[in-house]
């Protein structure tokens, strides 16, 4: 049975979730079947692929990636290669393995099989994330997404031939607003799960894609990057070119509020509040561009 | 430090006004379309809370469906022959209308559902949001031009629509024939239900969508609290839009063209000419033309 389970981080903080309840009744070392989308190279065509894992309590979707690789046979007893997948930090910080499970993308390291599979024969699907270009199986390029944080410039503008000094105070208040959206980890579910957000085919140079992504929706993570570093008091030195790009095409205009982003965030980032701080700020901008020139 | 990003030379029509363009889309379905939404379901359905709003006792209206009606018949004929510059304010709707509609198709063209993978409420939202749009745009296309512009081809049973019989005109073209309903008018009503549906959602909705895109509501909690504002008035107009079609669904075209013949003729203050047109019968001698309490025709009158 395919589980359609949330992700564990969207389920109320109170009472037995049904994750919980699920990781509570999964057997050990049951035999779970892993359904992997496959991607043999850039530009080539997918095909899916079964895998039987036998899954001790506690796994996640790595360690049975790792078992795979070790053994990479499938279901039905052919030799196959090792899935290849992307991964980092292993705690949910990095955001570089994150992937679609069971049809929901998330973080493949914070990804238990208990949660989602805790039955003997239970079926686990694994997919590349689709709106970037695939670089093998679970692997995808992300370049896309670190592009539009360029493009509104998500950085504080210290780089100098001087010493600037102490950084300005900040309050707590403020502070506390600031420190989660700097939680984000550039992962993609914000991008992944969101309609606006889609794929675009390889344009044939790197000239020729920035110059695609720089038309196409900036997605809610550069937005709110951009409201963090707008909010910065050096980071303001920067707030009007941000403002510029994000009032031109694929800015901030280019969201149609679907609102998913914001419930697929791992780090549960305000990222629709972002938005309309930054709605406002385009708005303001654009009147006094309109009277002051 | 600043990226090439920034404004390239070869930048279209639609890229160098891209702002512009896209706060315009999000205003006109405000002002004027949704305004207009209020006050033309307000109208329709006064067909049936208008005999509570009627203010006279009218000659040979007793009934408080006919009183409905009558109030109805009233209020288009004030619209028609008193409101000023009525051919502006509507070429200005039907331009802003194709605006938003060219507009709109245009930018949902960039966008992909997913509902079969993120089945949240707002991600179905967004897509009705577009569906109800198209739908609205082709039912809209079709109400304006078969009851206003007068394309009665594509009215079955050819009714053509006109303010002095705006009820018997309206319930003959969406019943599909002045005798009651035919198949084609089954067809017609059908189309009405959903495109009214689809309009007053797509109107409610987007001026919750609106007030994120302006940054008017910030937070989760605004957004809520606005939603339940636009839902409230979603509701009531989706309640006005039902009860209009189903008056006129429901009622006899022939009776109450009768009506409203009664009207014209034992209450002929209701057809009030215009100010044109009076101003027209007085230059021509058949009336008095009373400007400031001075009767400026009476002299000629007198003479002839």
């Amino acid at each position: 049975m395919i589980s359609t389970l949330a992700p564990t981080g969207t389920a109320p903080a109170s009472g037995m979730t049904e994750a919980s309840r699920r990781r509570a009744m999964a057997k050990a070392n049951r035999v779970v079947t892993f359904r992997i989308k496959r991607c043999d190279g850039p530009g080539k065509a997918s095909y899916w692929q079964d895998f039987k894992v036998t899954v001790p309590k506690n796994a996640n979707v790595i360690s049975c990636l790792q078992q795979i690789a070790a053994n990479p046979v499938t279901a039905d007893g052919k030799p196959s290669t090792p899935v290849v997948w992307d991964s980092g930090c292993l705690e949910e910080v990095c955001g570089a393995c994150t992937m679609v499970i069971n049809g929901k993308v998330r973080q493949s390291c914070s990804c238990l099989i208990d949660d989602y599979a805790p039955n003997e024969g239970d079926v686990m699907t694994l997919e590349p994330m689709s709106k970037f270009p695939v670089v093998r199986d679970l692997w995808v390029d992300r370049s896309r997404l670190f592009h539009n944080l360029k493009r509104v410039q998500a950085w504080v503008p210290i780089d100098g031939t001087y010493n600037l000094g102490a950084g300005p105070k900040e309050t707590p208040a403020s502070q506390a607003t600031h420190y989660v959206l700097s939680t984000c980890m550039s992962c993609g579910c914000c991008l992944e799960a969101c309609p606006q957000f889609n794929e675009i085919p390889d344009q044939g140079s790197k000239e020729a894609n920035e110059a695609a992504w720089n038309s196409a929706f900036i997605g809610a993570h550069a937005i709110s990057q951009a409201r963090l570093f707008n909010a910065h008091e050096t980071g303001k030195e920067l707030k009007e070119e941000r403002l510029d790009v994000l009032m031109g095409t694929g800015g901030v205009n280019d969201c149609g509020n679907a609102q998913n982003c914001v419930k697929v965030c791992p780090k549960h980032i305000p990222l629709t509040e972002s938005i309309a701080v930054i709605g406002r700020q385009v708005t303001f901008h654009a009147i006094a561009k309109f009277f002051r020139g | 430090m600043s990226h090439s990003v920034a404004a390239a030379p070869d930048q279209s029509f639609l890229d160098k006004n891209y702002f512009l363009i896209r706060r315009l889309h999000s205003l006109t379905g405000i002002v004027p379309i949704g305004v207009f939404l209020i006050a033309h379901l307000v109208t329709n359905s006064s067909a049936a809370w208008g005999a509570f709003a009627l203010r006279e006792q009218l000659p040979g209206v007793n009934a408080t469906a006919d009183k409905g009606l009558a109030y109805f018949w009233k209020e288009v004929m004030w619209i028609n022959t008193q409101i000023p510059h009525l051919l502006l304010i509507e070429i200005t709707l039907w331009a802003s209308i194709a605006f938003h509609s060219v507009f709109g198709v245009y930018f949902a063209m960039s966008g992909k559902s997913n509902t079969n993978r993120y089945s949240y409420q707002s991600n179905w939202r967004y897509s009705l949001q577009r569906i109800s749009g198209y739908i609205g745009i082709l039912f809209i296309f079709y109400h304006v031009a078969t009851l206003r512009w007068g394309w009665t081809f594509l009215v079955p049973g050819g009714t053509k629509w006109s303010a002095e019989f705006a009820g018997s005109t309206l319930a003959a073209a969406i019943q599909g024939s002045e005798n009651g309903y035919t198949f084609g008018g089954v067809l017609v009503t059908l189309l009405y239900f959903l495109g009214v549906t689809m309009l007053v959602y797509h109107f409610a909705n987007g001026l919750w969508t609106a007030a994120i895109t302006w940054g008017i509501t910030i937070s989760a909690a605004a957004q809520r609290r606005w939603g339940y504002v636009c839902a409230g008035l979603g509701a009531a107009l989706m309640v006005m839009g039902w009860v209009s079609i189903l008056v006129f669904a429901v009622v006899n075209p022939g009776l109450t063209r009768e009506l409203e013949e009664g009207l014209q003729k034992g209450h002929s203050s209701l057809v009030e000419p215009s100010g044109n047109e009076r101003l027209a019968r007085a230059v021509r001698h058949d009336d008095e033309l009373v400007v400031g309490g001075m009767n400026l025709n009476s002299n000629r009158t007198s003479k002839e």
